[in-house]
Order: C-alpha cells, then sequence, then structure tokens
C-alpha cells in the first residue's frame, strides 16, 4: 500500500469530455442504496477536486509480457478548455504529473488537452524522474494507417489523392503532413492562423511538394478526396465534399461528425484508436463508467503509446513539443504496436461500427 | 448603529460577517473542547501537553475572532449545540472516550482543520485590514496543526495500511456526512443554530463569496490531506463521491 513500494510501468493521464461521463461515474461508484446526484451537485464537488489516481490498468501483450499502469483523472472541467481557464487547467495537469511520479511511475502520457504542458518549456519537470510523452506519434499512426487501411478498401489511390488536414499546424497535423508529404498528390492544409500556414506550407513547397493552403475550409473541401480533422473544435463547418471522401475525425471535441453525420455520400471514422487483442483489465473494474466505445478493447493511440512504449521498456521522452515526429518514429512504434498484438482499431463513428466499411474489401 | 455604519457597508454585509465571526468562534471553541479531550486520550506526557497547548491555541484564536467582533460591533451567537456542531462533537467525543488518538487526530486535524484553513483563506481573501490578517494568520497556524499529524497519521498508515484505511473510511463517513451537510448550498439538515435569521450561505454573496467555491475548496484540501497521509485517490475519490451533496 506504500506508494513508493511499488512501481508501476506507466500511468495514463486523462480528463472527461463531458460532465455526463463524471456523472454517470461518480453515480456508478456511489452506493446504491442512495440517491444518484444530479449533475449541477456533482459539479459543485468534483469540479474542485483535485488529480486523483482512479484506477489501476494491466494489460497483455501478444509476447505474453505483462504492463502495470494507473488511470490518473485531472478533474478538468469539460466545459473550462477554453484559454481562459488554461492556468487553472495546467496546473491540474502538473499536480496529475507529480501524483504519477509519488505514484513511482516511470513514464506517463499525457492524453487529450493534458498534452499542452508538453507543448510548451519542459524545464519545470527537469527535478522529476517520471518520462513524459504526449503520445501524439502513436496518435499520428494510427490515423495514417487508418487512411492507408481506408484506401485499401475503397481502391483509392494516395497517391492520387488530395488530402486536406484541419489543424495542419499543430503536433498531430505537422505529424500527418510530412508522412503524407510524398505519398499524395496535393496536400491542402488548414488552421487558423495564416502565418504559421503560410510558413508550412512554402516551407514544402521548397521541398517539392505540391500544397495549398487556406484558412478559410471552403475553398479546400471541394478539391479533398481525404480529410483528416486534428483540430481541437467543434465549430469547423465544412460543406460541398466531394462524393465519397473519405473523413478521419481524430479531434477532441468531435470536429466535424456532428454535422456531417446525416449525409449519405461521406465515409466518416474516429480516428487515431487502436485495439488491444491481448485484453486488459481495471482495478477496480470501472469500465463500465469509462468504456463507451461500440468495440471492446479499443484505447486512444496517445493512451496506447505509454502502454508499447512499456511492453518495450522504452521508459523515454518519446513525443514531445511541437512538430517534432518524424515518419521514422511514427514507423517504429506503429511496429512495436503490432508486436504487443495492439492493431488499428476497426472503423466506427458515434452511430456505431462502420460495417460496410470494414468488410468491404 | 453608529458602530455599524463606521464599519460596514451595508446591513448585509455586517450581518453576514457577523454570522462569517460566529461560525469561526464556534468552530474554535469546538477545537478547543476537542484538543482537551484528546489530550485525556494520550499516555505519552509530552505529547498530552502539546494536546492542551493546541486547546489553548484554538482558545486564543477564539479570543481572536470575540475581539474583533466586539471591537466592531458584530452581532455574535455561539452555540456548541446545533444540529452540526453537536453532532461534530459528539463524533469526537464518542472517539476520545475510548482513548483514541488517531481518531480523535483524523477528525480534528485533517477533517475539521482541511474546512477550517480553507474557509479561512477564503473569507481572509475578501475581507479587509485586521479581519483580512485574523483570518489569513488564524488559517496558517491551523495549517501547521494538519501538517504536523499528517506526519503521525503517515506513519500510522505505513504499520498496517489496510487496517488503517479501514478505520479512516469509518470515520471519514461519520464526520464528513455532518460537514458535508452543513457545508451543501442548503443545509441538508436544518438549520445550523449558528447564523441569525436565515443561513448566511445565501447572503454570502454581500462579501464576495459563494458556498459552492467554499465547499468545493474545503473538499479539495481535504481530498489532498488524504493525498498527503497516503491514503490511496482510489479510496478518496470513492469515499467523497459518497458524500451528501
Ligand atoms: N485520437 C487520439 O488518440 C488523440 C490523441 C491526442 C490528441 N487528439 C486530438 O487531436 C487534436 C490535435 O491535437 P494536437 O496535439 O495536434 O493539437 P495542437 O498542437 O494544439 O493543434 C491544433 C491544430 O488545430 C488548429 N485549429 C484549432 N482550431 C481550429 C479551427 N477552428 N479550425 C481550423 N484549425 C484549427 C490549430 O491551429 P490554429 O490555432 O492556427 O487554428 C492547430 O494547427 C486535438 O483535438 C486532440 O484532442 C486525439
Ligand atoms: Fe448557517
Amino acid at each position: 500500500m506504500d506508494s513508493k513500494s511499488t512501481s508501476l510501468d506507466f500511468a495514463i493521464i486523462g480528463h472527461q469530455e463531458s460532465w455526463q461521463s463524471i456523472t454517470s461515474f461518480i453515480n456508478g461508484i456511489r452506493n446504491a442504496s442512495i440517491e444518484p446526484l444530479p449533475v449541477d451537485k456533482i459539479k459543485d464537488v468534483f469540479g474542485f477536486m483535485p488529480p486523483r489516481d482512479l484506477f489501476k490498468i494491466t494489460l497483455k501483450s501478444k509476447t505474453g509480457n505483462e504492463v502495470n499502469g494507473v488511470f490518473i483523472e485531472t478533474f478538468i472541467d469539460p466545459d473550462k478548455l477554453s484559454a481562459r481557464y488554461l492556468k487553472t487547467n495546467i496546473s491540474k495537469v502538473k499536480k496529475a504529473i507529480s501524483l504519477a511520479s509519488k505514484l513511482n511511475a516511470k513514464l506517463a502520457t499525457l492524453g487529450g488537452f493534458t498534452s499542452i504542458v508538453l507543448e510548451g518549456s519542459r524545464n519545470e519537470f527537469k527535478d522529476i524522474s517520471i518520462k513524459l510523452t504526449t503520445g501524439n506519434t502513436l496518435t499520428a499512426g494510427f490515423i495514417l494507417k487508418g487512411i492507408e487501411h481506408a484506401c485499401v478498401q475503397y481502391d483509392i489511390r494516395l497517391e492520387e489523392s488530395n488530402v486536406l488536414i484541419i489543424g495542419a499546424t499543430g503536433d498531430i497535423g505537422l505529424a500527418c503532413t510530412h508522412y503524407l508529404k510524398q505519398k499524395v498528390s496535393t496536400l491542402l492544409l488548414n488552421a487558423r492562423n495564416q502565418r504559421r500556414l503560410e510558413t508550412l506550407a512554402t516551407s514544402l513547397r521548397n521541398e517539392g511538394v505540391n500544397v495549398f493552403c487556406d484558412t478559410n475550409l471552403e475553398s479546400l473541401v471541394p478539391k479533398a478526396d481525404i480529410i483528416i480533422a486534428v483540430a481541437s473544435s467543434k465549430d469547423i463547418l465544412i460543406g460541398n465534399t466531394k462524393n465519397n471522401v473519405i473523413i478521419c475525425d481524430a479531434g477532441y471535441p468531435k470536429n466535424l461528425e456532428n454535422r456531417l453525420l446525416k449525409k449519405e455520400d461521406i465515409i466518416l471514422f474516429h480516428g487515431g484508436m487502436g485495439i488491444i487483442n491481448y485484453g486488459y483489465t481495471f482495478s477496480p473494474n470501472y469500465k463500465p463508467f469509462f468504456y463507451n466505445y461500440p468495440v471492446d478493447n479499443v484505447a486512444h493511440g496517445c493512451v496506447l503509446e505509454a502502454v508499447i512504449l512499456a511492453f518495450e521498456k522504452k521508459y523515454e521522452n518519446y513525443s514531445v513539443g511541437k512538430g517534432n515526429i518524424t515518419p521514422e518514429a511514427i514507423s517504429n512504434i506503429y511496429q512495436w504496436a503490432l508486436k504487443h498484438g495492439v492493431e488499428l482499431a476497426p472503423f466506427y463513428n458515434s452511430k456505431g461500427l462502420c460495417k460496410l466499411f470494414n468488410t468491404k474489401v | 448603529m453608529e458602530t455599524l455604519t463606521n464599519n460596514f457597508k451595508s446591513i448585509e454585509e455586517f450581518q453576514v460577517i457577523s454570522d462569517v465571526f460566529s461560525q469561526a468562534i464556534t468552530g474554535e471553541l469546538i477545537g478547543m473542547s476537542n484538543f482537551a479531550s484528546l489530550s485525556g486520550t494520550i499516555e505519552d506526557p509530552f505529547e498530552k501537553m502539546e494536546a492542551i497547548e493546541h486547546a489553548n491555541g484554538e482558545r486564543q484564536h477564539a479570543e481572536g475572532f470575540m475581539a474583533y467582533a466586539k471591537k466592531t460591533g458584530l452581532n455574535i451567537n455561539i452555540n456548541l449545540n446545533g444540529s452540526y456542531w453537536g453532532r461534530i462533537r459528539d463524533v469526537f467525543l464518542s472517539y476520545a472516550n475510548k482513548n483514541d488518538f488517531i481518531a480523535c487526530l483524523m477528525i480534528q486535524e485533517v477533517m475539521l482543520e482541511a474546512f477550517a484553513v480553507s474557509m479561512y483563506t477564503d473569507v481572509g481573501r475578501v475581507l479587509e485590514d485586521e479581519a483580512q490578517k485574523l483570518f489569513l494568520s488564524i488559517a496558517e497556524e491551523e495549517k501547521e496543526h494538519m501538517d504536523h499529524s499528517t506526519e503521525i497519521l503517515r506513519s500510522e498508515l505505513k504499520k498496517n495500511p489496510d487496517d488503517f484505511i479501514r478505520k479512516i473510511e469509518i470515520i471519514h463517513y461519520e464526520c464528513m456526512t455532518i460537514l458535508s451537510e452543513f457545508s451543501a448550498r442548503t443545509d441538508l439538515s436544518g438549520h445550523c443554530g449558528v447564523c441569525h435569521g436565515d443561513c448566511m450561505k445565501n447572503s454570502l454573496h454581500h462579501i464576495g463569496l459563494d458556498v459552492v467555491t467554499m465547499r468545493g475548496n474545503a473538499l479539495a484540501l481535504y481530498a489532498e490531506a488524504l493525498d498527503n497521509i497516503g491514503i490511496p485517490g482510489e479510496k478518496s475519490v470513492l469515499w467523497i463521491a459518497n458524500l451528501p451533496a
């Protein structure tokens, strides 16, 4: 029970996407004999809660090895992810990192919004022994393998396709850009900050890449055969898509889905996800409260990055900073994932499994 | 009325500050009584004397609040037997009567002090001048109590983690249920017997506070106090989730 005596291979630092999921967890762990609480009362308490380790996780590799980790909930308020609350949120992430270190985890991955603290200066973490990663390399890996897989299934030639990346100047967007730049016909890049976007486009053109960039999506969408959405905004509006456009929505909150799912002629899946083939357990078993995917054993790429690095015993700052993810690093971690029985997740979206998409050869 | 106009911006402010001081004084007197009872549970003569010294410290805090209240003409109501303070005292005494030093420490120095430190800090930040200094300096001293007992409780946990955690869980539900009802948006077990008229919770905005933030901060500090003792987060989240809200 002494926190220092047992060592953990990894820690996953995360936050919930909505108060609804926090509410279902809290009511789920409340004694059945007492009333469930309404969401506002849960906010009154858990909106203030410091980060906490909620459950342990054990995973098995294809090789037979086992790794042990812990999930740390930051209790970042899902309604307060905007820049206004940055200071409070960063302080919660830092507390979560200290907790991971106190629990003796060798490596921590910073899921979802929490990765923000690794994109800036890391001076404040230089005194702690725990290694940190954003998990963005394996996330990018699953996004890109998803696109390649979709191309095979739909008989689309990637090298003849125009690929639109929404959020191209972000860490994952840049990773996708550099991986795809020699593999596609044209790159169509979008983000809001024009200067950063232009700088990126110019450097790509200097490398001979065929590239268009625009802060306005309207001019790019009609040209795109494939769309990768890796921005952190649900306000993105796209219309005039090509028929049978393939869309990988990997951002949170889901960037495009809410508005697009009604359209029949698009193929949209949640990207950046992997599937664990050799099983895992949560202790206590809080899986029902935290698991809401239409298929079993699915997890985010950023979470799985820590798991794979632990299986490989590579306790290092694998993905840090912004724009540092190389195609080699993506290929390496993807190969290690396969070695341990972690593969690309089947395609699904909020309607459920994309049946046609998964079975079509 | 003269003192009122001199010291307070409005009658509402006067009333809510009166209630804040009434709660603080009552709480300090509960703490004083608890430490005095605690000294009875202790074998070690030096620790015994220290408990009395702590009781005296709480007495001085109560006196400090009382002196300020008198000077500024606040309307103070002290009631150690109200529906929350009285029950807290009963829980404490049930352990003091069994000479259970660890349980007493947990109730007084962790649970009650977490609420005191956090709420005094919040109040201190919005009050001005002497009242501000008073609340913040007392919060600081109470924090030292918390740190001191954390050391003791941490080594107690190491001796037998499972038994210790089981014991703290029982005390948590006995004591924190009362504090949780007391600090909820509306009193969950009726009037506190300290506030004048309606509960001050509805009037805290007159001094720039609100009960949700104060309670949230207090529970957060309590959670951190449990972390510092070495209670796994997995347990504390469960315990806090199961409190009335
Ligand atoms: N599936 C997974 O496992 C997984 C794992 C990690 C992260 N993610 C998600 O992936 C997304 C990207 O992560 P990241 O670390 O790369 O983030 P990031 O570095 O902050 O990049 C975000 C990018 O989106 C752009 N952007 C933001 N709002 C936009 C808008 N309204 N329209 C167009 N572009 C916009 C930003 O540029 P401007 O500010 O100039 O617009 C930037 O290029 C996040 O939503 C994250 O939650 C998913
Ligand atoms: Fe009251």
